[in-house]
């Protein structure tokens, strides 16, 4: 127990609840009677501990504020002395982040752990603890019940300025609430349940501190042997109702508000609703003595509502009954006995009444505050629906100006591009246009000279009949031209013909090289195959350039010198003719007869009157053809003049040939 | 045969160039006779007879010659085809 108090005290400086915290100073305040002879000692324990109390709340409270306020964090870091460290480890363990409710479990938690290591310590040392434990409680209880009336008094501030406390925290979470929403709201209610929830507990309290001093008016009497093992168990429930918010929180309790809806964090649980403890009724009330009054029947109607004042109650049966055990003591023990019954009973009624009283004052406190803060609410609920339906109104103001301009920039950005597409459309209308203007202008040429073409066409028609007419003309002119042209190359011919006949049949011996040259010049223009061939044997014998013996020359030579020595001749045989036989033909062809015109015979002088005769005809050929016939010596006196008459009759034949031919070509041409 | 002549005058050259021969060789044999009869024969005419006609008789010779030069003494000449009849 001792070792528990500092740290029940840490915790409940950081809680701040000033029930536990009262009560643990009442059971500190109960340390100091061992440690009273040595005055000096402890004040300077006294002081040491105020100093170190008064250090760590300055350091715990400066970090805590630090953590709030920013400049103070400054001065505390700057000027103090670990400051710096203090803070950064703060920090460090996400002491800004801690709450009321965090450091209310924490401590509890904590303040149960020492409990029950004390508690294991101490059970393993010795085994009378509890009793002694019991005892001291008893001790205690019988000094504050003294002056129940104050322990009341005081216990009523505290619960009233726990409820103010509280109704100041409700005020500060309202005042955040109505800047939120119904989420704000919500968590107010459940401030609101929890505010009721500890009320509750705190009547529960308030109870427990009343049923304290019925039992302060009990002496001595848990010493008894008869009755070890029932008062431990009587005496505790003040103390269970500690234990049992420690191992409430034992269970890792999110003791913080939640939101309707939410669930805790995971390895956490709700806070359970707090555990009415179930009213005990006395079961050693029925064994009070017949002689004696019964005080337990009398307080029956009590006990229901009262554990504490049944158990007085059968506490002083339990006496009455000693008191019959002890007939001695029955008879002074009697009124004493009842005027203890009756002030028990006077006792609980007035308990009865204040507690109704105090209920009653804490119900209509209770309810009025309800209500207050139902009505605080309602109100917090009400500007907040205004404040939200006045955003409501802005923002749908808000929302129907944009909707406003986006309309206005939507329509300004659809005319721009509707102008800008009409203008597209107006170019591609306008180029379209264009375009099919040039198409149809070019048609319309077309089609004008298609009309055009057409109403020209008889006069073309004409035109190209005209075209006609003027091509066979021409064609007609070409002929004509190329007929003349022949016409005059046949006379070029003819006349290059006549010039040979001239040249052959001129009075004298001359060379004929040119006219053969014009003429076969003009030959070879015609390209004819017979006159070239005749003009080619013409040409390779030397007759042009030495040209032929006029007729006339030939008829004299054959008449004068050729045929009288021919006809000398005549006789001399063609072999073996010697000189006489020469002499002889010469002498005998004197005295023959001269015979004309065409005689029969093939001797020397018929042959030769027949030539005479064709000379005289002027038929060179035919005499040339009848001289060649001759042999022996008379051919050989008539070779120079037949070779003479063959070269003339050449020519003559040539020349026959390519006059035949000209007049072919001639007869042709036309 | 300088001048150039035709052929129908061919015989009459044989008969200038025969009796140029002719008279030649008589000559040249009259003159051999003549010297032959004074040197040798005591003036006698006989000699001078002989040598000219020696003169005259080589001087026929020769101009038969002339006109049949396939006339060579101790041969003759055969014709061996004998369609052209026999005059």
């Amino acid at each position: 127990m001792y070792r528990a108090i500092p740290v029940t005290r840490h915790a409940s400086s950081a809680a701040g609840r000033g029930l536990v915290r009262a009560t643990r100073r009442r059971l500190a305040t109960t340390t100091p009677p061992p440690a009273a002879p040595k005055q000096s000692k402890s004040v300077v324990r006294k002081i040491l501990f105020y100093s170190v109390a008064a250090t760590g709340t300055f350091y715990a409270g400066s970090a805590f504020v630090s953590f709030e306020n920013q400049r103070y964090r400054e001065l505390f870091t700057e000027n103090v002395p670990l400051g710096q460290a203090l803070v950064e480890y703060g920090e460090a363990h996400k002491w800004d982040e801690l709450t009321i409710e965090q450091v209310v479990v924490y401590s509890v938690d904590t303040a149960k752990y020492v409990s029950d290591f004390v508690r294991r310590q101490l059970g393993t040392s010795t085994q009378d603890t509890p009793e002694q434990k019991d005892k001291e409680a008893t001790a205690e209880k019988t000094r504050t019940a003294k002056e129940p009336t104050s322990a009341m008094q005081a216990s009523k501030e505290r619960v009233k300025a726990a409820a103010a406390s509280l109704k100041t925290a409700v005020k500060k979470s309202e005042e955040t609430a109505v800047e939120g929403s119904a989420k704000a709201v919500a968590i107010a209610r459940h401030q609101a349940a929890e505010f009721n929830d500890s009320l509750d507990d705190l009547i529960r309290r308030a109870e427990a501190a009343l049923a304290g001093k019925p039992i302060d008016t009990l002496p001595e009497a848990t010493t008894t042997p008869s009755q070890p093992s029932p008062s431990p168990p009587d005496t505790t429930p003040p103390r269970a109702d500690d234990v049992d918010v420690v191992v409430v929180s034992d269970k890792n309790v999110y003791a913080a508000p939640l939101p309707i809806g939410f669930e805790p964090p995971p390895g956490f649980s709700r806070p359970s609703p707090p555990k009415k403890t179930p009213p005990k009724t006395a079961p050693n009330a029925e064994a009070a003595p017949e002689p004696l009054p019964l005080v337990a029947p009398a307080v029956s109607e009590l006990a229901v509502s009262e554990p504490v004042i049944s158990q007085l109650a059968s506490t002083i049966d339990n006496l009455a009954s000693y008191l019959n055990s002890n007939p001695t003591a029955a008879e002074k023990a009697k009124d004493v006995l009842a005027t203890a019954k009756i002030d028990l009973t006077e006792l609980a009624g007035r308990i009865e009444k204040i507690k109704e009283d105090e209920q009653q004052k804490l119900e209509q406190k209770l309810d009025e505050q309800t209500r207050e803060y139902s009505l605080k609410l309602l109100e917090v609920e009400m500007e907040a629906q205004d404040r939200l339906d006045g955003q409501e109104e802005d923002f749908r103001k808000f929302f129907d100006s944009e909707k406003a301009r986006f309309v206005q920039v939507y329509r300004e950005k659809l005319d721009q591009e509707l102008k800008t597409q009409t203008e597209l459309i107006n170019e591609r209308l306008k180029e379209e246009v264009i375009a099919q203007g040039i198409e149809m202008q070019r048609r319309w040429i077309r089609e004008v000279k298609v009309r055009v073409e057409q109403e020209r066409g008889g006069r073309l028609a004409k035109l190209d009949e005209l075209a006609s007419n003027l091509k066979r003309l021409e064609r007609l002119a070409l002929d004509n031209s190329s007929y003349l042209d022949e016409n005059i190359r046949v006379h070029g011919m003819w006349t290059a013909l006549r010039a040979m006949h001239a040249a052959i049949d001129a009075p004298v011996r001359k060379p004929f090289r040119e006219e053969l040259r014009i003429l076969r010049h003009i030959a070879v223009a015609k390209d004819d195959a017979i006159i070239s061939s005749a003009l080619e044997s013409l040409e390779q014998s030397d007759a042009p350039d030495v040209g032929v013996e006029p007729f006339a020359d030939l008829a004299s030579w054959f008449t004068t010198s050729v045929a009288p020595r021919v006809s000398s001749v005549a006789l001399v045989p063609d072999q073996n003719a010697g000189v006489l036989s020469h002499v002889a033909s010469h002498l005998l062809s004197s005295f023959r007869f001269q015979r004309r015109g065409l005689v029969q015979g093939s001797d020397v002088l018929s042959v030769l009157s027949r030539a005479e005769h064709f000379m005289d005809e002027k038929d060179l050929d035919s005499a040339a053809r009848e001289l060649n016939q001759l042999k022996g010596t008379a051919k050989e006196l008539l070779k120079d003049w037949l070779e003479a008459a063959r070269r003339r009759l050449e020519v003559q034949q040539a020349l026959e040939v390519i006059q035949s031919q000209a007049t072919l070509a001639s007869l042709l041409v036309v | 045969m300088s001048k150039p002549t035709s052929s129908e005058n061919i015989v009459s050259q044989k008969y200038d160039r025969c009796l140029a021969d002719l008279l030649v060789k008589a000559g040249v044999g009259f003159g051999v006779g003549v010297v032959a009869s004074v040197i040798l024969f005591r003036r006698r005419t006989w000699p001078v007879a002989l040598s000219t006609g020696f003169g005259m008789g080589a001087a026929y010779a020769d101009c038969d010659r002339s006109f049949n030069p396939a006339r060579v003494p101790g041969t003759r000449i055969v014709t061996q085809t004998g369609d052209v009849p026999q005059a």
